[in-house]
């Protein structure tokens, strides 16, 4: 009988803890949403009760009418699918060299770009505008999709390369003596074995341009090559406040990215806790 | 001159010499290798025909070029593309004499081999090879060009500006130039100004203590929902899992924008709903108050950074053998004893270098900081070194690049993180199973 008053208790306190979090992670997420929806304009006069004071689209409308969200939506997208596709091919190319030659100089190679990940890039901010000046590259996509495909290199090259060390190069050496070339060997042995870290290395490398906020505003000027990050920022600066439009564009953005979690939830997981837990 | 070679290994030294005299000559007349030799020779050609112009890049990259004021703007010396130019001819300078010391080595395998098989490798076998031996530097060249001039040049220079007085609002160029001024700054932030060194004491601190409580809140909170969603053995828990990692499938920039409008001040979400309900009198200084507005930082990035430790633990968990499990339940242990002896040191161990990760991570954290709190609020030193009282030395180093042109002291505080952060670096890479097993 004791027990299971005890096991009751337990449960109680079980999903009190559970619902509270909820609560607390819920929280911004449900007024994203209520705001996307509200009228007005600024958070001072949003209701305190999510969708207290009644539902609107207006703010959607606003945003594909009256400013370039498309653009925005547009230029960030090429900018995530490039960087994300250039990133996969470069990285792995050079991981397989990494994981599969001997050469003179390899270990201070590896070692130097392990050093430079530690860097956030914008670091050499100042040199990154001038090389990118000197090379035309100031208010273009390219130019922002080198900076990105750069700074990427030295981190996931170290993680491809420690995942296909795990793959037996047995395999590899046998196509080698049946005379496959290494690029062949590379595109039709390795890289299907290397799948799950390359999808991993495609997907992180595809969101992180999503909310970039420092190269897009140092590297882009016009206002048809704005990023969705510089745009929804400029809906909330100390300036103005419209926080309302802010939340509609945000929640376009968020809503693929939620679902696309959703669905690759367990890729994720494996991935991060594979590569880095096997080391 | 003899270019028969003996195959008792006592050519070495001729071969040797050959080689370092002109790049590719020993390939050429000893190996008969004709295309590589000359494609040595050629780049050898270029390189000294070039020397005129490194030199001269590289003389101005000490002198900086010299102040003058008499001629229009755009035609003075930029010291700062001098300063960039130095640091790229620098770096073309090293590739060559990689390529220099490869070739070299490359003539004395070729002699080892000669000497083995006492003939040189038909043609037909060193075609065959071209593939093999151009494959690894067709697949490095991309990275290592892109990684050179768009992540070390850069770096570089902004450590060699930590050396410089490149700052508003007298050395900016184009309108002046820029000198090198030894260990000034160092000297500056390190006691040698006032306002300055205690700004870079307080935001240091700050750093650290950030980066460890960030790392520690997220990782034991994303544990703790991991173990209670995995052990209470609970009907709902996928979907309170599902729930749970929304924070890490929005984009930061979003939820951290999201958060800094509900929590202020006056007008904020949170306050007005804590009013209404006259559980406060006035408006609670979340983003505005220094140690308040710290807490909440640890805070937020609690709610963004847990889900991502709550899957990798999940991960972890599900991977300890059922067996464990079962032999601990054998011998009776209890619930708890079982998550204290064998849960919780398993997954600590296995998930040890992402918490390391993790709080490298957190130290460079640049999003969690400047888009909640923008580095306010303002404390007494902010007017002059631009350092809020949520600064983290990240911020701080955007803030004086971007608001005060401090360039020199921003890079100080670069050179600082590196030399914090290198040996966590230098760690990881130690442990890796590759350079332990002496692969590399």
């Amino acid at each position: 009988m004791g027990n299971k008053v005890v096991r009751v208790i337990n449960k109680v306190v079980v999903y009190a803890f559970l619902l509270l979090t909820t609560l607390f992670v819920m929280y911004p997420l449900v007024y994203v949403v209520s705001a996307a929806f509200a009228p007005g304009s600024s958070i001072a006069s949003l209701s305190i009760i999510p969708f207290g004071n009644g539902v609107t689209t207006e703010h959607f409308k606003n945003l594909f009418e009256n400013t370039l969200y498309v653009t925005w939506f547009k230029n960030t997208l090429i900018i995530a699918v490039a960087t994300s596709g250039l990133t996969i091919i470069v990285s792995s190319l050079a991981a397989y060299v990494f994981s599969r030659f001997r050469f003179t100089m390899k270990k201070s190679m590896m070692m130097s770009m392990l050093i430079l990940q530690i860097f956030p890039s914008f670091v050499g901010m100042v040199a990154i505008y001038v090389i990118l000046l000197r090379i035309n590259g100031l208010d273009t996509l390219w130019g922002l999709i080198l900076v990105y495909l750069a700074g990427n290199i030295p981190y996931n090259t170290w993680m491809v390369k420690s995942y296909l060390d795990t793959i037996p190069k047995s395999l590899d050496e046998a196509a080698r003596i049946d005379g496959a070339s290494h690029f062949r060997i590379f595109r039709q042995i390795v890289l299907p074995i290397a799948k799950p870290i390359i999808t991993f290395l495609g997907i992180s490398s595809f969101t992180a341009p999503w909310m970039d906020y420092i190269f897009p505003k140092m590297v882009l000027r016009s206002s048809n090559k704005q990023t969705l990050a510089l745009g929804l920022f400029n809906f909330v600066t100390d300036k103005k406040n419209e926080f309302t439009n802010f939340a509609a564009g945000a929640l376009l953005v968020a809503i693929p990215f939620v679902i696309f979690f959703a669905l690759t939830q367990k890729i994720m997981v494996t991935s991060l806790g594979g590569s880095a837990v096997k080391e | 001159m003899n270019t028969k070679l003996n195959t008792d290994g006592s050519s070495k030294k001729k071969v040797l010499i050959t080689s370092i005299i002109f790049m590719g000559l020993s390939h050429s007349i000893y190996f008969k290798q004709y295309v590589k030799g000359i494609l040595y020779a050629l780049m050898e050609i270029l390189f000294l025909i070039f020397i005129p112009s490194i030199i001269g890049k590289i003389t101005d990259m000490i002198t900086l070029g010299s102040p003058q004021p008499n001629i229009p703007v755009k035609l003075r010396d930029n010291s700062i593309f001098m300063l960039i130019d130095g640091v790229m001819i620098l770096a073309i300078v090293a590739i060559f004499v990689a390529i220099y010391v490869i070739s070299v080595r490359g003539a004395l395998q070729e002699y080892k081999e000669f000497c083995i098989n006492k003939q040189f490798k038909s043609n037909k076998d060193s075609i065959k090879n071209i593939e093999g031996k151009a494959f690894p530097i067709m697949g490095l060249a991309p990275s290592v060009v892109l990684v050179v001039f768009f992540v070390l040049v850069p770096l570089v220079f902004s450590a060699l500006v930590a050396f410089t007085n490149y700052s508003a609002p007298n050395n900016i160029p184009p309108n002046n130039t820029v000198d090198w001024v030894g260990f000034d700054n160092f000297a500056a932030m390190f006691g040698g100004n006032a306002t300055w060194t205690a700004a870079f004491g307080r935001v240091a601190v700050w750093t650290l203590v950030w980066g460890i409580l960030a790392t520690v809140t997220c990782y034991f909170g994303g544990m703790i929902m991991a173990v209670v969603l995995h052990e209470s053995k609970i009907k709902f828990a996928p979907v309170f899992r599902t729930i749970f990692i929304l924070p890490y499938a929005v984009p930061s920039v979003v939820s951290m924008l999201v958060w800094k409008n509900l929590l202020n001040g006056s007008f904020g979400v949170v306050n007005r709903t804590l009013m209404q309900w006259g559980l406060i009198n006035s408006p609670i200084p979340w983003l505005s108050d220094p140690t308040m507005a710290k807490f909440v930082c640890v805070l937020i990035n609690l709610w963004a950074g847990f889900p991502y430790f709550m899957m990798l633990t999940t991960g972890t968990m599900t991977a300890i053998s059922e067996d464990v499990y079962e032999a601990a339940r054998i011998d009776g242990a209890s619930k708890f004893y079982i998550f204290k002896k064998i849960t919780l040191p398993l997954v600590l161990y296995q998930t040890m270098p992402l918490i390391i990760m993790s709080f490298t991570h957190n130290i460079n954290n640049f999003g969690a900081i400047f888009f909640l709190t923008g580095g306010d609020p303002v404390v007494a030193d902010t007017t002059s070194t631009s350092a809020g009282g949520t600064d983290i030395l990240v911020t701080w180093i955007y803030n004086l690049t971007v608001n005060l042109l401090k360039y020199n002291y921003a890079s100080v505080l670069a050179v600082m993180i590196f030399i914090v952060l290198a040996p966590f670096a230098i760690w990881q890479f130690r442990k890796t199973k590759s350079y332990k097993e002496g692969e590399v």
